[in-house]
């Protein structure tokens, strides 16, 4: 395979940059949660180690294939992954009551983080081929069908954080096409109708934790408190912050699932006013070079396909945030690049290297 | 696949651009809104809240639920709730946690028993949280803890209910023990709704019924000081007590089948034959399910379960013995039945029986001469089921035997039960490979060789006989109420179907076995009463198969070589209101030493309802 010279040339050395710098300080950050902990066997930190490596060479592999050739094969890897999905359904394992994981050869892996990206393949994908028509909508059952098989399955598992997700990201995409609000109110119905259908299916403590998860004040004992302990851990952190390693709140297992979704709260507790600044101020540059890249697309596929990207970790990284600050209700959404966990790790590595793809030949027309 | 050329053609730039633009300001706003909240609660609170995480000691303790009691049909507590004392330490204020453990030690003069802090220390590093070195101690180590609490910080006294099991080793097998969870449950989608340190049902009822009993936690939000002394509640949630459980047991009953019983290790059931109700169930040797309260030790564990007779395992319902002669009901029905013999048929017995070049032997030495079906039944002999194995054929037999409830489970209210077994040609094939023998139907039809039943499967069987055909599941438990008596649910008797025999024919296998007790000769003459109103029947179930000429030493035996002794039997003869099993294990040959203690058992049921009909 002859390579281009100009792909060299365009490649997105500063956006990468910016994704090895999160992830960086992401690691530290885990450390520090973790170094207090006693825990059997690897670390998460070198864990997360692992994970990145492991999601680096996805990023490769992601954008040296042509994004043409991803989009074509959209409805493919679709398939693939809703198939991927049932088989969690029937083979996954269950932890804390719900099935989310597929475990192959030790290493467990959730699907419905890779359905995240895989929805806005197909997004991209079928939104290209019916621009011509102007998206007529007549099409909408299809829509429905390519946004709430999926959703139905996440929500089965159950994970209604992922499944809205799933949503949020559809709705993002839909709006930004642009293709009238009929969509949008079909889109909504739907999900109206899908709601009782997938609470019939849920057992009664899963039917709790959703409740609980739509009004915490049902559980001011587990939700409640998590939320007044992230909001002291974040708060006392201060404008200077406690230094590292040396958040109270983190060190003395105040603060709940401090890796994973609290994350944010370790890091502003131990670096303060002025860390929290700068790695918002990190996760805005992400975005916005994102943005870039989608504005500067040569064509409908590439643009709907970073747009999408962009929307994936722009709503992880305000819906984690504003979630630990207490502005939104606490929902499973790790932090991008940040929080410990390895399937999204990988999963945003990937989607990280189809906004390379998409910039990186953005001067390139197919031949 | 779709041009490049068209997608250029209908993609403009412009209009994508001004929409990326919007996007951007949003982006921006929304990034403004989440730096306007950190730096209103870093700046502006920040001083507030760092205040508040210096002094942050809010904790969730857990309140944990009373479990539900279980009681017996007349309401008589079986189990019961009592406090008990746990220690546990605050790791972050004893400090140096290895000094607070050995002067615990020296001043509480433990052994070692329970105290593995360091162990706990480093599963959760340095914590507010307590963490529980010490179960149940007794009152005088609690006063010596309570009095040197200056000397121990971060020591505390948690106050628990614990199980009391009132019967203790009577009713171990049924009611069973709790414990605390282990990580192993917990890994897996059964214990989805459990914490660590939630305790749970091990066995029997406890176990079965874990999830009525149990109740929900509740929780406390509460602030503590520096040194873990509660200041302010915040917030509670009440705990919801667990459900009680009203079992068909009757206490009294299950004590006359407990005292029925001498040093013989084995089991007894008594069961309603009009309902399926179980009244009593007990399994000897047995254990005390209180020792499993104060976390039991590694030497009682020992000894429970190296004991070769089994006493952790309830034989009524795991036990899987041949069933004997008692099995000969079973083969007559079937005969009868197929129209392969009537009441008359006839057969003689010359106390041998030949089989190919196998000769297999009646009890009776030099046999019972010529006997028809009730005299066959009556005095048990087995040439003339040999006769009718044979007629009947493995496969028919077991065709009978499943609808008596053989080879599966009963499906009775307590974890751990076995299917027994009903041997068939295609079994056989599949687990020895081997072509089914017509020796072995032989041996089967006095219910040797390969089948197995379990005690509860025997008696429902016979109960079936006994109230004119209808299989019934045995229960265990009448209902589960809430604990302030609001019905949860009900358990009404449950018919499993009819076994296929007619009334006419069950009419004469019940008076034969009538006749087993109270003609002459009849070989459960123990069971003789005044009122002449049992029936019943023997059974021996092989250990090992005896040759010939092993017999003569037969009274030198090895203990474990000898044979079970059986008594199954119902009364009164009309409209039985009682149906009573019993098993010694190694009870040796025809079964009177298990009559002798079923005789004690329906003695004592009657008594029982004659007292409390005076009453």
């Amino acid at each position: 395979m002859k390579i281009d010279r100009r792909l060299l040339i365009n490649f997105d050395w500063v956006f990468l940059g910016v994704v090895l710098l999160v992830s960086a300080i992401g690691i530290l950050n885990i450390y520090s949660a973790g170094h207090n902990l006693y825990v059997r066997g690897e670390p998460l930190y070198t864990k997360q180690i692992y994970w990145l490596l492991v999601g680096l060479v996805l990023m490769a592999i992601t954008f040296s294939l042509d994004y043409h050739t991803i989009i074509r094969h959209a409805y493919l890897i679709y398939m693939l992954s809703i198939a991927l999905l049932f088989l969690v359904s029937l083979y996954g394992d269950i932890t804390h009551g719900s099935q989310r994981w597929l475990v192959l050869w030790g290493f467990s892996f959730q699907p419905s983080e890779l359905m995240k990206l895989v929805l806005i393949i197909v997004l991209a994908r079928y939104f290209s081929d019916t621009a011509e028509e102007g998206y007529p909508p007549e099409n909408i059952l299809i829509l429905l069908a390519i946004v709430g098989v999926p959703f139905y399955m996440i929500a089965r598992q159950p994970d209604l954080g992922t499944a809205m997700f799933l949503g949020v990201l559809f709705a993002s995409v839909v709006v930004f096409v642009g293709i009238g609000w009929n969509i949008l109110v079909s889109f909504v119905a739907g999900g109206m109708i899908l709601t009782p259908l997938c609470w019939l299916l849920l057992k009664d403590y899963q039917k709790e934790r959703i409740l609980t998860f739509l009004d915490p004040e049902r559980d001011p004992l587990g939700t409640g408190y998590h939320i007044i302990q992230s909001i002291i851990a974040i708060g006392s952190g201060s404008l200077w912050g406690k230094g590292f390693l040396k958040g109270t709140q983190t060190q003395l297992k105040f603060l709940p699932e401090q890796q994973t979704d609290f994350a944010f709260s370790v890091f502003a507790e131990e670096w303060g006013f002025l860390g929290s600044v700068v790695l918002i101020s990190i996760f805005l540059a992400l975005i916005l070079l994102s943005l870039k890249i989608a504005r500067n697309s040569k064509d409908l596929p590439g643009a709907l396909l970073a747009f999408g990207v962009t929307m994936f970790i722009f709503w992880g990284i305000f819906i984690n945030i504003g979630m630990v600050l207490g502005i939104f209700p606490v929902v499973g959404i790790p932090l991008p690049f940040f929080s410990y966990g390895g399937s999204s790790m990988v999963v945003l590595m990937m989607g990280a290297g189809l906004l390379m793809n998409v910039s990186m030949r953005r001067f390139i027309l197919q031949p | 696949m779709f041009g490049n050329r068209d997608r250029l053609a209908n993609y403009d730039p412009n209009t994508f651009r001004k929409k990326i633009r919007a996007v951007t300001w949003l982006v921006l706003c929304a990034f403004f809104l989440l730096i306007a909240r950190v730096w209103y609660l870093q700046v502006v609170r920040g001083d507030n809240l760092r205040q508040r995480s210096e002094n942050n000691r809010i904790r969730i303790q857990e309140i944990k639920p009373l479990r539900g009691l279980i009681v017996d049909t007349r309401g008589d507590i079986l189990v019961d709730n009592q406090p008990s004392f746990d220690i546990s330490i605050i790791p972050e204020i004893s400090k140096d946690i290895v000094d607070v453990l050995n002067r615990l030690t020296n001043l509480c003069d433990w052994a070692g028993d329970g105290l593995s802090l360091e162990k706990a220390f480093l599963k959760f590093g340095k914590t507010f949280a307590p963490v529980k070195v010490a179960r149940n101690i007794g009152r005088d180590k609690l006063a010596v803890v309570e009095t040197n609490s200056l000397d121990l910080p971060g020591v505390g006294i948690d106050v628990v209910p614990v199980r009391e099991y009132i019967y203790g080793e009577m009713m171990a097998h049924l009611l069973g023990y709790v414990g605390e969870v282990t990580a192993l449950e917990l890994e897996g989608s059964a214990f989805s709704a459990y914490r660590g340190d939630d305790i749970v049902g091990k066995y029997g009822i406890e176990k079965y019924l874990d999830g009525f009993l149990k109740g929900r936690s509740g929780g406390e939000q509460v602030e503590v000081d520096a040194v873990g002394r509660r200041l302010n509640v915040l917030g509670r949630i009440e705990p919801v007590s667990g459900y009680n459980v009203v079992l068909n047991v009757d206490s009294d009953l299950q004590k006359v089948c407990w005292d029925a019983f001498l040093e013989e290790a084995g089991t007894a059931i008594v069961m309603d034959p009009r309902t399926g109700a179980v009244t009593a169930m007990i399994s000897r040797p047995s254990f005390d399910p209180n020792l499993f309260n104060r976390g039991i030790s590694g030497e009682n564990w020992k000894n429970l379960t190296s004991n070769p007779l089994c006493p952790l395992q309830n034989k009524a319902i795991s036990g899987q013995y041949p069933p004997g002669s008692t099995y000969k009901l079973i083969v007559a029905a079937a005969a009868l039945e197929e129209g392969l013999i009537t009441e008359k048929t006839q057969i003689s017995c010359d106390g041998t029986y030949q089989m190919g070049d196998r000769t297999f032997r009646c009890w009776k030495k030099g046999g019972h001469g010529t006997v028809d079906l009730h005299r066959a039944i009556v005095e048990s002999c087995d040439v003339y089921f040999y006769h009718l194995g044979d007629m009947l054929g493995v496969d028919k037999l077991a065709k009978y035997a499943e609808r008596f409830g053989f080879g599966s489970k009963t499906g009775v209210s307590l974890p751990g039960e076995k299917d027994g077994l009903v041997p068939t040609k295609g079994w056989k094939l599949r687990r020895f490979r081997k072509p089914w023998q017509r020796g072995e139907t032989t041996s089967l039809s006095i219910g040797q060789g390969f089948s197995l039943v379990t005690p509860l499967q025997l008696l429902r069987a016979y109960c079936a006989l006994a109230n004119g055909g209808t299989l019934y599941k045995p229960r265990l438990v009448k209902r589960i109420e809430t604990a302030d008596g609001q019905m949860i649910e009900e358990f009404p008797p449950e018919s499993e179907g009819m076994i296929p025999i007619s009334k006419e024919h069950i009419d004469i296998l019940k008076y034969a076995l009538w006749g087993a007790v109270n003609e002459p000769h009849g070989t459960g003459g123990e069971l003789k009463r005044k009122e002449k109103d049992v029936c019943g029947k023997t059974g021996t179930s092989q250990v090992i198969s005896l040759r010939e000429d092993d017999e003569g030493q037969k009274g030198e035996i090895r203990y474990r070589f000898r044979d079970h002794a059986l008594f199954v039997c119902f009364a009164p003869y009309e409209n039985p209101v009682v149906a009573v099993i019993v098993i010694v294990e190694h009870g040796g040959h025809g079964g009177s030493v298990s009559a002798t203690i079923a005789r004690r058992i329906v003695d004592g049921y009657f008594r029982l309802a004659q007292e409390r009909h005076m009453r």
